[in-house]
């Protein structure tokens, strides 16, 4: 393979990479944007909507209308959760967060076992998109472009979501000062919890596109909720571009990383984010110091 | 059944009948007062590797359910303690300890992961208690970490890459690249692989290992192309090897590089289906062996459960066989006289011969390669037996993990 | 200083009474509790929460672990001495840490620890690689003192170490060094404004958070007889976290019945049914909602109301 080949082969894997990343960060610093929650249930509801996914892909035979389905109904739990229990938790301190995601990320982990066992689960690629393209003469799933390009088309749905709807300003205006949105006369407790069922839904995106990939198993959650933290931590907690510009490094450093120096794959991810909060404490675009 | 008048029906006298009837409580008393055999099994049921665990399970109890219907062992019947360790030797050196000290345990099996297993083995002089390993591969445990306490009734890590060695000395494969999970199992196989290949004067061409959690093979997938070997030998179990098996299919390497694995279970096939064909790998246990106890165990099997036994439950399945021999000869489970007994028992059992050596404890068994190919009717792809080799060549010499042929 | 002298001999006096594989247990919870009371220095007392006292944890673990295995100092010695290693590791750890704060401070704490497992990981010829640490011996001695080698013994050493570690921290947040803790708590900025070097507050209280978090895992290494990198692991992290929430933070013995409480709870749940993390969850949120103090709370409550009848 030549070094053209290569490289292009590889800047393609990374793009699709941060598309994953990108759908898992997104949705937590929103969250966390919003409500200065952090989020433990993050990765537990990316496996939700995987094993959703799986199950609804097993009914219609259909990738997309799971694709589309699970989201939702994932989205549709978490904002009922927060209805539920979140909602009466705002006054207190930040550990009743930690304590009741935790919780949660428990519950959910346990649940998902005893609804869909403990193997893994086969999802397999939607068959458009199951094929090979060559890149260059070197053979690449269009799987992964179609990620790379999933992850540009919904960044840029959520970036106008957020410019140009009526919910999106509500969203922005919130994240900056809460108190001047209630006293413009807006019930702060929708948005929060639109927030909330937008961030799940977001990850379970994220889970069911990775399925196909890796499998739906129990132990995705896990994997994925440090990477969540990280992206979101590089990119300034809070902020929408800063979780885009994370995801892209993170994966691109973990992409030619793993090459060139397999031995620090384990550290990688923590080694940027180290550097980058000792140069910004706040993160890269983060509002905090 | 007496007449009026008191006279015997069928030779049974009123007498008797009474005289027995005072005398059966007391014996069923003391058959039950026959105390059981506790079986430890802190086994990890969830967590990453609870697919493993819930195998292991399924394993042991229809064991102790046959063997109990049968009469028990030594005339007691087998009780079972499983417990959760989520995967943690902490959690597993706790239930285990709290398995022997309050419970009076004084045998061990089932348990799931190497590591813990290396974290329970240096207690079981100061327990006084046996553990017959159904399931830990790593080569320490008969080598540095042995322990007179410790049998290791499955094939081990390196015995199933000797397998995979072997194999390809008789192959046209010329060229070799690995892969392996980077940590101690993965680096210990392809270490022996290495050897291997070279000691078969074959090209070895690189390894590369990848954490655990690892969700994108993509560069090492290239790194394996770009290698040039014909065949890349995969050290992988769980979720790595299922994330890595689909997305080698989806990248089509299978196409230009054999892919040759040291373990080769009906859970992973299960999870990534078709990704699996073409798969030439190290079994340690099919439900395609042709061998009459193993289609008697598989019809058993089928029978309860509704499925093919996987890998791990023929495993446990034969370690339990093993400690059950063991326990015969010895007429005792007391730890000493039972040690004494399994250092040197052999057993028939659903792999064939299994022999326990006394110098390092490893169970002496046939190696099997299979090769996962599609078969008429079965809705997924199947484990086909390609070739077998004896237990004195796949085994390593003694306290050794390493070849010397 | 009643109360606590009568926990202390009801303590001292568990042997006596309980069998073996309650001691066992009993000995794990307290060197558990030793752990979330030192995290609660942090997170109770001046609002440094961290992700990452697993670090604490897994260094005193393995510092001990090694010396047991590879030198003939007496357990005895060993102990302190990791604990000491692990509070100076600290210094340097707390000083990259307390460059940012909020969510980012925890997440460095967390960086650190998980470089720290990766570094456990990959250097097998000291750690023993992903196989960790094992056969570690509880050394006797000195002077041929072979108390320690026996449970009971142990048992006693782990319960001074607490009950020390206690002491001193209790009379570090009553003192003058404890109020400022607890103004960088309550509202940095204004403390920053009366002229303290918050930072360097900062660094000491980490640094004797992880030192007591260090001494909690040098215990454990000869207790258990191993060390492996899951002690190191942001799981453990999160849970010594939970721990000190649920048992109440700032309030020193809220954590260590935090941890009694979590330990115990896992291991009865988990021999009842497999699907014990679902409850576990259940409880968690249950306390959220309607135990916001906390177990310590709850219990201070419940005896305050006793101890003051009402009418």
């Amino acid at each position: 393979m030549d070094f053209a080949a290569f490289l292009l082969t590889q800047c393609v894997n990374a793009l699709s990479q941060a598309a994953l990343l990108f759908f898992l960060g997104v949705g937590l610093t929103l969250i966390f944007g919003i409500m200065r929650i952090v989020n433990f249930a993050h990765g537990s509801l990316y496996m939700l909507g995987a094993f959703v996914g799986y199950t609804l892909v097993r009914l219609t035979g259909n990738f997309w209308i799971a694709l589309l389905i699970a989201p939702v109904l994932v989205g549709a739990f978490g904002g009922v959760f927060e209805y539920a229990i979140l909602r009466r938790l705002y006054r207190r301190d930040g550990s009743a967060f930690l304590m009741v995601t935790f919780g949660l990320a428990l519950m959910l982990g346990d649940g998902i076992r005893l609804l869909w066992g403990s193997e893994a689960l086969q999802v397999p690629l939607p068959d458009v998109f199951s094929g090979v393209v060559f890149l260059l003469d070197e053979p690449f799933p269009s799987y992964r472009l179609f990620l790379a390009a999933a992850g540009v088309i919904v960044a840029v749905t959520i970036w106008q979501f957020l410019e140009r709807t009526r919910l999106g300003l509500l969203i922005r205006a919130t994240s900056q000062n809460a108190e001047m949105v209630h006293a413009l006369g807006v019930d702060v407790r929708l948005v929060r919890s639109a927030v909330f069922g937008i961030g799940c839904a977001l990850a379970a995106v994220g889970g069911v596109l990775a399925a196909p990939l890796v499998t739906a198993s129990l132990g995705m959650a896990a994997t994925v909720i440090i990477d969540a933290f990280v992206i979101v931590i590089i990119g300034g907690m809070g902020s929408f571009l800063g979780s885009l510009i994370g995801a892209l490094l993170v994966a691109f450093v973990q992409v030619f990383g793993n090459y060139y120096f397999p031995d620090l794959a384990l550290a990688f991810m923590y080694l940027i984010m180290l550097l980058v909060l000792v140069v910004r404490p706040g993160g890269l675009l983060g509002k905090e110091a | 059944m007496t007449t009026a008048s008191g006279a015997t029906i069928s030779g049974f006298s009123r007498r008797t009948l009474l005289g027995s009837a005072l005398v059966a409580p007391a014996m069923i008393r003391s058959a039950h007062a026959a105390n059981p055999i506790k079986i430890g099994a802190p086994m990890a049921l969830t967590g990453p590797l609870g697919s493993v665990g819930q195998q292991l399970k399924r394993g042991c109890e229809l064991w102790a359910k046959t063997q109990n219907a049968k009469g028990g062992l030594l005339g007691r019947q087998i009780e079972l303690l499983i417990e959760d360790t989520a995967g943690n030797p902490a959690t597993c050196v706790r239930k285990a300890q709290e398995m022997v000290e309050r419970d009076g345990c004084r045998l061990l099996t089932g348990i799931t992961l190497s590591s813990e297993a290396l974290a329970v083995v240096p207690k079981l002089a100061e327990w006084d208690t046996i553990f017959v390993s159904s399931d830990n591969g790593d080569g320490r445990l008969t080598a540095e970490s042995l322990v007179p306490n410790f049998f290791r009734a499955n094939i081990s890590g390196p015995m199933g890459t000797r397998a995979v060695s072997l194999f390809l000395r008789e192959s046209k494969l010329q060229k070799f690249f690995a892969i392996g999970m980077d940590y101690a199992w993965g680096h210990n196989s392809v270490e022996v692989f290495e050897g291997e290949v070279k000691r078969a004067k074959k090209e070895y061409a690189g390894a590369v290992f990848s954490p655990t959690g690892t969700k994108d093979f993509s560069t090492y997938i290239t790194k394996i192309r770009q290698s040039g070997a014909d065949a890349v030998f995969i050290v992988m179990q769980g979720d790595d090897n299922n994330a890595f098996l689909s997305q080698s299919r989806q990248y089509r390497l299978p196409d230009k590089v054999q892919l040759l694995t040291e373990i080769v279970d009906l859970a992973s096939i299960r999870a990534v289906g078709d990704a699996a064909l073409g798969l030439i790998g190290s079994s340690r246990y099919s439900y395609t062996y042709n061998h009459k106890l193993n289609n008697e165990f598989v019809a058993m099997w089928q029978k309860e459960y509704g499925n093919f036994p996987d890998t791990f439950e023929g495993e446990q399945w034969q370690a339990l066989e093993v400690l059950g021999a063991g326990i015969r000869k010895a007429g005792s489970i007391d730890a000493a006289p039972l040690r004494a007994a399994l250092e040197t028992v052999s057993v028939e059992s659903v792999k064939g011969l299994v022999a326990i050596r006394k110098c390092d404890h490893q169970g002496v068994q046939t190696g099997f390669m299979v090769k996962v190919v599609k078969r008429e009717g079965a809705t997924l792809p199947v484990p086909e037996v390609i070739a077998t080799y004896p237990g004195e060549r796949t085994t390593p010499p003694c306290n050794k993990m390493t070849y010397d042929d | 200083m009643r109360p606590f002298l009568a926990m202390a001999a009801i303590l001292a006096l568990m042997p006596f009474g309980l069998p073996p594989y309650a001691m066992t247990l009993l000995t794990e919870a307290l060197i558990l509790g030793l752990t979330a009371m030192s995290l609660d220095l942090m997170v109770g007392y001046t609002r440094l929460i961290s992700f990452g006292h697993a670090a604490s944890y897994g260094l005193g673990a393995y510092t001990s672990g090694w010396l047991l295995l590879h030198t003939d100092f007496p357990v005895l010695f060993v102990v302190p001495l990791a604990a000491l290693f692990a509070g100076v590791v600290a210094i340097g750890v707390a000083w990259v840490c307390t460059l940012a704060t909020g969510v980012s401070f925890s997440m460095l704490t967390l960086a650190f620890a998980q470089l720290l497992y990766a570094v456990a990981f990959k250097w097998t010829s000291v750690t023993g690689g992903s196989d960790g640490l094992a056969g570690i011996p509880r050394r006797a001695g000195p002077f041929g003192m072979t108390i320690l080698s026996t449970k009971s013994g142990f048992y006693y050493f782990v319960l001074a170490c607490l009950l020390g570690a206690f002491l001193f921290c209790r009379s570090l947040v009553n003192s003058p060094f404890g109020a400022v803790l607890r103004g960088i708590r309550e509202n940095e900025a204004k403390t920053l404004s009366l002229g303290y070097n918050i930072r360097a507050y900062k660094i000491a209280v980490v640094a004797l958070s992880y030192g007591l978090g260090g001494l909690a895992g040098a215990l454990y290494a000869p207790f258990a007889g191993f060390a492996n990198t899951e002690l190191l692991f942001w799981l453990f992290s999160g849970q010594v976290l939970i721990m000190v929430i649920v048992g109440g933070s700032g309030t020193l013995v809220g954590p260590v019945l935090g941890a009694a409480f979590f330990m115990l709870a896992e291991h009865w749940l988990s021999s009842y049914t497999e699907a014990w993390a679902l409850f576990f969850g259940l409880i968690f949120i249950g306390f959220v909602l309607f135990a916001p103090e906390g177990i310590f709370g709850v219990f201070s409550t419940r005896l305050i109301r006793r101890a003051r009848p009402v009418g």
